[in-house]
């Protein structure tokens, strides 16, 4: 940034001269752009925060609009403080930090499994178990409440229930179910990134110290262990960030028993309305987030420090297990029948049965898909012949699908300018606005969103209850990924093809639509399927953007569990499970990546 | 054919790097010339700012008679209109395309008709000999048939200039042979000027008809090939070219006195293939001490120590001494490249007088050796 100050303000030229340069005009489009959609709704909800809200003037006694710390007291001192912040805030971290624990030491052991050793079926438990991953989370909540569900609540029992057993509450709700149900979410996270850092590490190292005479656990602790922290450490902060912006498994396990963590409790200050505590606690959130994703680039930087290690030898070595092999691969086959068979299979019966938990011939009914005239108050029609689920279909496919198309040419647009561009300022402010979203996790940005399009503001109408709001706060959310994947899909193409081509003669816009898109139609793709998998299966942004007009798949299965339409509900997740799944092997088998490829750039 | 004229052309980035410092070049039309250096001289550089791929910073760029780049006039002209042809190291071939996809782009942009983009293309293919490849895609190539369709990509626009930007480094030994011969063909077929970028000294002595010296940004020395080796301009170009390296000799150490006594003197430099072996104490031999012998193929290369100094010394012919032997080496005055403190070349005196001795020399040389 120095440099082009130097440079390029003495003289006018350099100014004129980029001004020309296309890739700088584009660049200084996509800043507007990304300041309007990411960083004025941080701002907004930051404003929002510490003045006075719409409503709240006779309470606080001041003008709205003026400055106050009202809520700022209300959320971090005042006596409901306990309830509004310190004990949602225990919880999340007790669960996130329970959740990673398990989901380290079960997919360490996994991917050591799976990258190192003769284990049965390496290859096909390697996708097997990556498949939790790709089930929206809240998948697993309703198996579990399908399964442990209790007198407490209200609305078909569960499972064990009606068939004699009571669950305790314990078990039923709350932070138990809630930290299993995030392992198994997260350890497919944890054989990715820690067995693509396995792969990767050169076998000559490992074979270096044993011919200097190390031992085995030697070897294992003072070498590879050493060099996988960065790969560790860098998982179990990715894994903490996502979990203090889970919504929809302390929504469905939590709220029962009154267990809140900070985005249920964000949750709630939004639908009752209080705006300005709903900002504080948004803002707690991304704070949160910040810290632990500075951890993260902290620790990739020293991570980088190692690749250099990378060399030829990193040959594929396999460690025969012996007499444990037979055990191991029970292990593995017994973590994808909990993590996949078991709770699909659980919601696909329920769907199919009248009662809950009774396996009788008698008991089992298509109706719930394809009945008709049901003796219910509403949804007297089977899922699939049931208009709103067709309309939230739709409107996932549509809000979902346009979001992504935006964002993946956003992204290759991004990459673009930050390769291209002379100014480095540019670049750089680019790179970091558009990296901004991932440090916000969703439920906080959705709250922000709202803050800013939820009013007219200039131009520009008020937004809430329209498609457009959901879109932009997508595109946003997406762009992390989004810029990404086209910064380093355009690094890596250089600079060579395009200036061939304009050396040939080819104006710029003749260079993108006949170079650079075809080259990076794969890089595209990508962009595009990836954010549009995560969108659909996305819950946070939706259930506080989406209005019954713009339902979508996610928020419509969640209205359903709350109005104890338990069949149907599983039956919507399964189809949204379905979408996920299918849309990540499209994407494989177009791509011929590897999943593990694409969550790791 | 036009010429290419660099004024005092200079490349800041930034207050502290300077790539390219006021530079005057002149490259006649027809010509092949070389810009050689070592990486991060700004040799590339200069070829991305006549192609256009950079701007000046000062100066002024000419193709012809026409002013490409100049910042004092706000002029600038950008790559797509300059008319020329650029290889790049890299080939930058576009994966999605076929060959004859690659070489037909640039007609299709300048809208041709089919036919005669059909015929151009199937030229250029013959003549590089890639037509059997036409359908094939890049990643399908190997180095050296990537490399002619980036050429042939180039010159189906008969470009009135050619850049290449370390054309061959890519290349196996053998293929760079073959290339480098191909080269020279393609520039006397295709009677264009051409510029080239390399930091191989053997490749820029066989190509070029002129080759320019650079160093840190600034230009060292500009010449024919035999003129350069025979007459560097400075320490630097002494240094820089020849393999084994010239060996130098401080003027003021006992060997440097010994030699030498012209005024102003700093440093001697000597070929390795100027030093002769004999063993008897002619007029201009040394005593020395083999210290030893690597064998290079056709020729050998001997260290040897004298008046503790370590000299290297290359020859054709088999030497009949062993590591470890005491012998005399011959170093004729003439030989002997003089520079000043500064490191410019001094015109050496004994030049004219060397050359009558030189004739003795060598078939005493010879008879030594024998």
């Amino acid at each position: 940034m120095v440099g082009w100050i130097t440079t390029a303000l003495p003289n006018k030229r350099g100014l004129q001269l980029s001004l020309k340069d296309p890739a700088t005009l584009l660049g200084l489009g996509l800043l507007t752009t990304f300041s309007y959609l990411i960083l004025a709704p941080v701002i907004s909800i930051l404003m929002d925060a510490v003045n006075v809200n719409f409503g709240d003037s006779t309470r606080i006694g001041a003008e709205q609009g003026s400055f106050t710390l009202y809520y700022l007291e209300r959320v971090f001192t005042s006596p409901i403080s306990q309830r509004l912040f310190w004990q949602p805030l225990l919880n999340t971290l007790s669960v996130a930090i329970g959740a990673m624990c398990i989901a380290m030491v079960v997919g360490g052991i996994m991917a050591w499994l799976l990258s190192r050793t003769n284990l049965w079926g390496r290859g096909w438990f390697a996708t097997a178990l990556i498949v939790p991953f790709m089930l929206p989370t809240w998948t697993f909540a309703l198996a579990w409440t399908t399964l442990f569900k209790n007198r407490s609540m209200g609305g078909q029992p569960g499972w064990l229930e009606s068939m004699g057993y009571s669950s305790p509450d314990w078990l039923a709700y709350g932070p138990v179910p809630m930290i299993f149900i995030l392992a198994l979410h997260y350890i497919p996270l944890v054989i990715l990134l820690f067995g693509n850092a396995l792969r990767r590490l050169d076998s000559q190292l490992e074979d270096s110290a044993r011919i200097l005479g190390a031992s085995r656990s030697t070897v294992a602790f003072r070498i590879i262990l050493p060099l996988m922290r960065p790969a560790l450490m860098s998982a179990m902060v990715l894994i903490l960030a996502d979990a203090l912006g889970e919504f929809a498994v302390p929504y469905i396990l939590g709220l029962p028993v009154q267990y809140d963590t900070l985005s249920t409790s964000l949750f709630r200050a939004i639908s009752s309305r209080q705006t300005g505590v709903a900002s504080v606690l948004a803002g707690a959130i991304m704070v949160l987030g910040c810290i632990t994703l500075t951890i993260d680039l902290y620790l990739m930087r020293e991570a980088r420090r190692f690749v250099t290690l990378g060399g030829k030898g990193a040959m594929e070595r396999r460690r025969p297990l012996g007499i444990w092999r037979l055990p191991a691969t029970l292990l593995a086959a017994t973590l994808f029948i909990i993590g996949v068979v078991l709770p699909l299979l659980t919601l696909f019966l329920s769907t199919i049965m009248r009662i809950p938990g009774r396996f009788h011939l008698s008991n089992f009914t298509l109706d719930y898909w394809i009945g008709t005239n049901l003796n219910t108050i509403a949804l007297k029609n089977g899922i699939l012949l049931t208009p709103e689920f067709w309309s939230a279909t739709w409107n996932s496919l549509r809000i979902v699908g346009t979001a992504s198309v935006c964002a993946g040419l956003l992204g290759l647009l991004v990459g673009y300018v930050v390769t291209r561009t002379p100014w480095r300022w540019l670049a750089s402010s680019l790179r970091q606005l558009t990296f901004m979203p991932y440090l916000v996790p969703g439920i906080a940005f959705a709250a922000a969103t709202l803050s800013l399009f939820a009013v007219q503001r200039g131009p520009v109408p008020a937004l809430y209850g329209t498609s457009m709001i959901l879109m932009l706060a997508l595109i946003a959310d997406q762009m992390p990924f989004a810029s990404r994947a086209g910064i380093s899909a355009m690094t890596q193409l250089g600079k060579e093809p395009e200036e061939a081509a304009q050396i040939s003669g080819a104006s710029w816009l003749r260079r993108m639509w006949s170079i650079i898109v075809p080259i990076q139609k794969g890089a595209l793709v990508v962009g595009i399927v990836l954010p549009f998998i995560s969108g659909i299966k996305g819950v946070s942004l939706f259930i506080i953007l989406a209005v019954p007009a713009t339902e979508v798949l996610t928020t419509y299965s969640l209205r359903l569990v709350d109005y104890n339409y338990t069949q149907a509900a599983n039956a919507v997740v399964l189809m949204i499970a379905m979408l996920a799944w299918g849309g990540t092997i499209l994407t494989q088998k177009l791509t011929k990546t590897g999943l593990a490829q694409g969550l790791e750039s | 054919m036009p010429t290419i004229t660099l004024d005092a052309i200079s490349k800041q980035y930034s207050r502290q790097a300077t790539a390219v410092q006021n530079i005057d070049l002149h490259i006649k039309s027809g010509d092949f010339m070389c810009l050689l250096g070592p990486s991060g001289c700004g040799k590339t550089t200069m070829l991305r700012m006549i192609a256009g791929l950079e701007h000046l910073s000062q100066g002024r760029l000419f193709i012809g008679d026409q002013l490409m780049d100049s910042p004092a006039d706000g002029c600038f002209v950008s790559p797509e209109k300059r008319g020329l042809g650029l290889v790049f190291q890299s080939y930058a071939l576009w994966p999605h395309m076929t060959v004859e996809q690659n070489i037909e782009f640039g007609l299709r942009l300048r809208k041709l008709p089919e036919r005669e983009r059909r015929t151009r293309t199937g030229e250029v293919m013959d003549k590089l000999g890639i037509a059997s490849y036409a359908k094939r895609y890049p990643s399908q190539l190997s180095g050296g048939q990537q490399q002619r369709v980036a050429l042939a990509r180039m010159m189906v626009l008969k470009p009135k200039v050619l850049l290449l930007d370390e054309p061959l480094s890519n290349l196996d030994a053998s293929l760079r042979l073959e290339m480098r011969a191909e080269l020279k063909r393609l520039h006397q077929a295709f009677d264009t000027t051409i510029l080239f970028v390399t930091h191989d000294q053997w490749e820029a002595m066989t190509l070029a008809t002129t080759i320019a010296v650079m160093s840190e940004g600034q230009l060292q020395q500009v010449g024919s090939p035999d003129d350069i080796y025979a007459r560097p301009a400075n320490r630097f170009v002494a240094e820089f070219i020849g393999n084994p390296p010239i060996n130098q000799i401080a003027a003021d150490s006992t060997l440097g006195s010994r030699l030498n006594s012209q005024p102003d003197t700093h440093m001697l430099g000597i070929r390795p293939e100027d030093i002769h072996l004999t063993q008897a104490a002619t007029p201009y031999a040394l005593p020395a001490k083999v210290q030893g012998i690597m064998p290079t193929g056709g020729s050998w290369v001997l260290d040897l120590e004298t008046e503790g100094q370590c000299l290297q010394l290359s020859t054709q012919i088999r030497p009949q001494v062993q590591a470890g032997e005491h012998t005399f080496c011959q170093i004729q005055p003439e030989h002997l490249h003089l520079f000043n403190t500064d490191g410019h070349r001094l015109e050496n005196t004994r030049y004219g007088q060397a050359r009558i001795i030189r004739n003795n020399v060598s078939t005493t040389t010879y008879m030594h050796a024998v």
